[in-house]
């Protein structure tokens, strides 16, 4: 068939296809559990530079108290909680660490302690430095509720995003591609 | 302290993939592949598995220094013959 008279159904299996969600499908189905739970590089790196940047935001720019419409905040914010939440176990799921612990044989088992020791590593040093600073910072520019509340709630966020992401990354940069056989 | 291996060869020689060698000794079949690139390290167990799997002393597939390239093997056994 030509391609400029091609049928509606055509079309629509096309649309299908672009969605991703036929590979999708085939992704989950297979028996290949090597698939399912490939190494995801550079994708959980967008979280937690979104995380970072909401922090640095509310750090930046505080919020004063007064005048502001709690219920036009509130709304968004657990809409972005909501997605931030839910895709944080899928970027754990389709990762390297995605599947069953007790499923791992040696390597899978050593690859994912070292990569939670790396995160767990990673959140003890920056909570436990962050947070004195953020006392300090507080004390000395005066932070009303508001301000403190925000900064809580994005610090809040960067650790769950850390402890979503961080082990994910470290595993997905510590397999490297085998040439097939 | 880098641990040299001869897995390939052995499982050259024998004609065996990798997924056969993994699931006769109960591991992933990407754990062989990074196991004969030098990339992990073995666990005692799984090192005397494989071993026991081709019939051989561990020494003959894993060893601190560098195996001797077949060739010059084949041409020492050749001399001695």
């Amino acid at each position: 068939m030509k391609p400029g008279r091609r049928s509606i159904l055509s079309m629509l299996d096309d649309t299908v296809r672009w969605t991703g969600m036929p590979a999708r499908v085939a992704a989950q189905m297979t028996d290949d559990p090597d698939r399912k739970h490939r190494p995801l590089r550079w994708t959980p790196i967008w979280p937690i530079a979104f995380s970072c940047a909401l922090l640095m935001i509310s750090l930046a720019w505080p919020r004063p108290l007064d005048g502001v419409d709690l219920g036009g905040i509130i709304g968004p914010l657990v809409a972005f909680w909501g997605a931030g939440l839910g895709m944080l176990p899928a970027i754990h799921i389709y990762g390297p660490l995605g599947k069953p612990s007790l499923e791992d044989d040696e390597r899978e088992a050593t690859l994912r302690k070292d990569s939670f020791l790396f995160c767990l590593g990673w959140l003890a040093v920056l909570n436990g430095v962050g947070q004195p600073l953020l006392m300090i910072l507080s004390h000395w520019k005066h932070w009303q509720i508001a301000q403190t509340a925000s900064v809580v709630t994005t610090a809040f966020m960067l650790n769950a995003t850390l402890l979503g992401c961080l082990p994910t990354l470290y595993a997905s940069w510590n397999l490297r591609q085998l040439p097939k056989e | 302290m880098s641990l040299h291996n001869r897995i390939s060869v052995f499982r050259a020689e024998r004609g065996i993939s990798r997924r056969q060698l993994a699931d006769a000794v109960g591991v992933n079949n990407q754990t062989i592949g990074y196991l004969e690139r030098g990339d992990y390290k073995p666990s005692l167990e799984l090192a005397l598995k494989i071993a026991r799997h081709f019939g051989v002393a561990v020494e003959m597939l894993f060893s601190l220094e560098r195996f001797e390239p077949i060739a010059m093997t084949l041409k020492r056994t050749g001399e001695g013959e």
